[in-house]
Formats: structure tokens, sequence, C-alpha cells
């Protein structure tokens, strides 16, 4: 049980707060000079669950993520990952993020890419070489696992980039934007990965602005100018705004707000 | 910037050597008033190569000055010791009236690290030998002895390769750094490796374990090749003349790290890289002494980190000396790549 049981009051208080959750924010905020890029976010998101967070460029999606993972600093507001106040150190290694570029390294192979990211959670030899096997297959690049990255198509890249962020098996996976560039074919492999991971209780928090995706997941949040305007499951979503599709039901909620 | 560049280049390029300091031993017995060493001393006091430091006279005979001077040579307190022997006017004024006699003779104990300095003062110890007996002077009948402390045999490129060593350490840590650490930004895989459990520290401290292994290999084929094909004399310690180099190319690669922190782009990052090349170039004493580059400037000099792995390394590879010797250089050295490392992971530790 990491994290559990610290002796000191703060830890305790930090537990308690975010308990049971995955991930809860309390009006979280972040400005940028002039520019409000997340506004007052709360979200919940419980384990086992397939969380998308959908909405346009600049709503603030990738920047929610970015706090969530600790590479940006709120300005206002409180977040949990793991019933730990962000940025979290203790339970670092039980989450994976796939950063929205292609964040890997193109001078290395697929397989040097995937080996220096099991190295960085000291991952042991033969977990490393049966979980390299395994992600090859998802991202169906086991015939390319001697390729240099650069030599990769855009898509392989994107792929080997979500490899290396599912190699240490995190309990839960902060992905930007996953599927961007993936062919038809492989999104659906994508898709089955993700529901098997959701099947061994993990949980995915991913952004995406493929709106016939996000009706995949388990809850939805709608997100515009940096707040989020409605969340639920796709059906409760479509339901509320008597909508049969996610993208007029975005577009009803965006009216209803106003703006 | 390339302003700042093309005044400090022509400053510095070619300038004279001056402020070289040196100690004078006078012991000639010609009363006062007709002394010749007293007016070539004297001349030379009034021009600005060389920094008279101190002249022992015959009262100071009893502490042999001599072998003081020779002493603070080995020490590199000072460049040179300039000898004038009790009979010096009397052997000049022989010589000059009916050529008879031996020719005067001054001597001249010199640290022969750097070939350009003591041309600089053997030079200058013969155009105030000319000042004094006059432009009519048909013989000169005085000639100088020079003996060298260090680097006998030492060329141009004995003095030089500590220099390129330094200098090639340099370019090659500090410009992969910051180029490597901004792309390591912009394709957001200092992103990814910040949300692993490795620290910042740790990340720093591997980059600049990588780049100090880098210069370090970078530094041996320099020095093979420098022995294979020019025969270049290493007095001391090869193994010394690489730790310097290793600890030099961290703090290169903490610096380059740094400076890419404040760059938003690959452009922008490039600009740093004169901005530092340059000074360090010029003012550190790879090509020229640091007495060759002009008094305002020499302040610069010191600030500049490159100037004291050449001044350590030059002192092993001619002088001889270990690392009891060359501490001082090597302690800036190590401050410099602490402090610079330090930074480096507390501007990664700020971003978040």
């Amino acid at each position: 049980m990491s994290g559990a049981g610290g002796g000191k009051g703060t830890k305790m208080t930090r537990m308690l707060e975010g308990a049971g959750d995955i991930v809860r924010t309390h009006r979280l905020r972040k400005e940028f000079e002039d520019l409000v890029a997340v506004d007052d976010l709360d979200l919940k998101v419980g384990p086992g669950l397939l969380y998308g967070m959908i909405g346009p460029n600049g709503s603030g999606k990738t920047t929610a993520i970015k706090m969530l993972v600790g590479l940006l600093r709120p300005t206002a507001g409180k977040a949990y990952v793991l019933g730990e106040k962000v940025p979290i150190v203790d339970n670092i290694s039980r989450i994976g993020y796939m950063p929205q570029e292609m964040a890997i390294y193109a001078d290395l192979t697929v397989h040097e890419n995937l080996e220096l990211f099991s190295r960085l959670y000291s991952m042991d030899r033969e977990l490393f070489e049966k979980r390299e096997r395994e992600l090859l297959k998802v991202i169906d690049l086991s015939d390319r696992r001697d390729a240099l990255v650069s030599q990769l198509s855009g898509g392989m890249k994107h792929r080997t980039s979500l490899a290396c962020a599912l190699m240490h098996d995190p309990e839960v996976v902060f992905l930007d934007e996953p599927t961007v560039g993936v062919d038809p074919e492989l999104r659906v492999g994508f898709w089955k990965y993700f529901a098997d991971l959701k099947a061994r209780g993990k949980t995915v928090i991913m952004t995406t602005h493929y709106m016939d995706e996000a009706v995949r997941c388990d809850l939805v949040g709608m997100m515009r100018l940096g707040r989020l305007i409605g969340e639920g499951t796709p059906k409760e979503l479509m339901a509320m705004t008597s909508t049969s599709d996610l993208e007029s039901a975005f577009m009803t909620m965006a009216r209803k707000v106003g703006t | 910037m390339p302003l700042i560049m093309i005044t400090i280049f022509g400053y510095t390029f070619g300038g004279d050597v001056k402020n070289i300091d040196v100690c004078v031993v006078n012991l000639d017995q010609a009363p006062a008033n007709q002394s010749m060493a007293g007016a070539i001393i004297s001349e030379l006091g009034t021009r600005d190569t060389l920094d008279i430091v101190r002249v022992y006279s015959p009262s100071d005979a009893y502490l042999d000055p001599v072998a003081i001077g020779r002493e603070k040579v080995e020490d590199a307190d000072i460049w040179a010791i300039i000898f004038f022997n009790e009979t010096f006017t009397q052997d000049a004024a022989a010589i000059a009236g009916d050529g008879t006699g031996q020719s005067a003779l001054v001597r001249l104990i010199a640290d022969g690290t750097n070939p350009n300095i003591v041309q600089a003062i053997s030079n200058d110890i013969l155009t105030a030998i000319r000042a004094v007996l006059g432009t009519s002077a048909f013989v000169v009948p005085i000639s100088i002895s020079t003996d060298l402390v260090y680097g006998e045999g030492a060329r141009f490129i004995d003095f030089f390769a500590p220099g390129v060593m330094g200098l090639a350490a340099m370019m090659v840590t500090f410009m992969l750094s910051i180029i490597s650490f901004i792309h390591e930004r912009t394709t957001s895989t200092l992103d990814r490796l910040l949300t692993t459990p490795v620290t910042e520290g740790e990340i720093v401290a591997g980059y600049a374990l990588a780049f100090g292994l880098v210069g370090l290999v970078q530094s041996i084929v320099i020095i093979l090749t420098a022995v294979a094909l020019f025969e270049i004399q290493i007095v001391g310690n090869p193994f010394t003349v690489l730790l310097i180099i290793f600890v030099f190319g961290a703090g290169n690669q903490g610096m380059g790290f740094l400076l890419s922190s404040l760059a938003k782009n690959e452009f922008q990052a490039i600009q740093f890289i004169p901005l530092i090349l340059f000074p360090s170039l010029l003012l550190s004493g790879v090509f020229w002494p640091i007495e060759a580059v002009p008094a305002f400037l020499r302040p610069v000099s010191y600030f500049v980190p490159l100037t004291y792995a050449v001044e350590g390394m030059r002192s092993i590879m001619i002088r001889g000396w270990g690392m009891g010797s060359i501490w001082p250089e090597f302690a800036v050295l190590v401050i410099f790549a602490g402090i610079m490392l330090l930074l480096s992971a507390y501007s990664l530790r700020k971003r978040r």
C-alpha cells in the first residue's frame, strides 16, 4: 500500500480529501498572463473508468492534464491524483502520461525507447520483455521493433509514444490525443486495449476531439473556454440535449451556457 | 552582439603583451649615476611590457636573490627574473671601449610555458638596452642569456595544445547541451521524463555525466593526435588533465542547459553560442596569454571558466605540476560546475 499509512498529519488530510477518487479537482484554475486556460474546473473521476475530455482546441484540455501530471503549477484551486495533492511525488510511478507531441527519442529505436522508459521506472528485465511483447502487439509494431523512430511514419511514432506511456503498467494513464493520426483499423485496436485496461481496474483519462470516439468513454467531460460545460455518460449527455450524437450535444450545451 | 565581438577581437587580436610580472636582481657595483644596469632597469620601468614586481639590490645579496627569484618563477608567481651581475657596467664599458673582456651579460631566468611571453621579455630588454645606449651604438656590448625554468624546448604547439583541448571540450559540451536540451523541451520528451520517478537532479546529473564523458573522449583523441603528429610534450600526469576536462565539460553542460531554458526555440538558443564562445575564445588565453588581453578586459578573463581550465592544463602539461599546485584552478572549475548544475536542476524544478 504505497502512500497510505504515512505518519504525517498533512499526508493524512491529503489522503482524505481526495479519497476514493483517482482524480479530483476543486476550482482548479490556470492563467497564462491575460488568458484563463482553465477556469475553476471541478473534476471527479473514479477508479476503473474511461474518462474522455472533449472540446475544441484551446478549450483547456491539455492544460488541465498538464496540471494533473505535475507539469504545470495551478494558479489557484486544488487537484488530487490518486489521493495525493499535485504535483504528486509519492505516487508518480503509478501514473502514465502521453503528451500530445511525439515525446520519444527519434535517434533511438522503438525497442530502445521502450527500454529507456522501463529503466526509468526500475522495471526488471524479464517484466520489461514481457510488457514489450504485449505492447508491441497492441500498437502493431512487433516487426518494426528495431527500426529507428526517425524512420517511422507519424502514426507509428504516435503508437510508440503510447506504448512508452503504458510500459510500466500504470494505474491511471493520462493520454493527450492518443488517437490522432492513427488509422481507423488500428484505432479499433486501441479502444479494445483501453477496454482491456479498464477491465483490469485501470483508469484512463484522455483528451480527444473525435466526437465519435468519445462515445466509447464511460464518462465524457465537455470543455469549452477552460470550463466544464457538461459532464455525464454519452447517453445522458445526448438525452439532456435531446440530440442523437455528441457533436450536436456539444453544440447545444455550448449554446445553453451562452458565449 | 557582432559589435561587441569585433571590438573584443580588435583589442585582443595581435595585441601587445603587457604587464608581465618580473623581478629584477641588480648586483651591479658601479655607482648609481653611472650604472648601466640601473639605467636599463629604469628604462624598463617606463615601458609597459613588464611590471617589475621587485628590484633586489646588492643590499639584499644575503637573501640569495637569484635563488629566491628562481623559486618565484618555479611557483609561477612571476614570469621571469632578470639578473645583472656585479661587473655589468664594467664589462659593458670594456667591450664598448676596446672590444676586450667578456661581454656584459643579462641573465634571464624565465618560465618557458609560454614562448610568446619569453619572447616579449627579451625583446623588451633589448629595446631598453638600445634606448640606454642611444641609437648611435654600433655594437651592442650586452647579450642576453635565457635560462628556462619550464618548457625547455617548448614550441608554440605545446603552448597551444592545452588551449585547443579546453576550447574543443567547451564547444562540444556546451553546444551539444544547449541544442539537445532545447530539443528535449520542444519534443516534450522532457515533459515525459518529468512525469517519471526520475528527479530533476538525476536528469541534470545524467546529462553532466554523459557530456563530461563526451568531452573526455574527445580530449583523449586530441592528446593522442597531438602527441603522434606534433610530438607535443606532456610533462605532468595526463589523467589530471582529463579530470580537469571532465569537470569543465560538466560545467559547460550545465551552462548550456541553463541558457537553453531561457530560449523558446532552437533559433534563440543558437544565439547564445557566440555570446559565450567569443569571450572564451578571445579572453581565456587559448591563443595568446592573458597578458596580451588589454588591461580593461582582463577582469572579464577571470570570469571565463575556460581561463582556468587552460591555465590548469598548461601547468600540468608544460610545467609538470600536479593537483597539489593546480588546485586553485581546479577548485574554480569545481565551483563553476557545481553552481551551473545546481542552477540547472533548480530551473527544471521551477518549470513545473
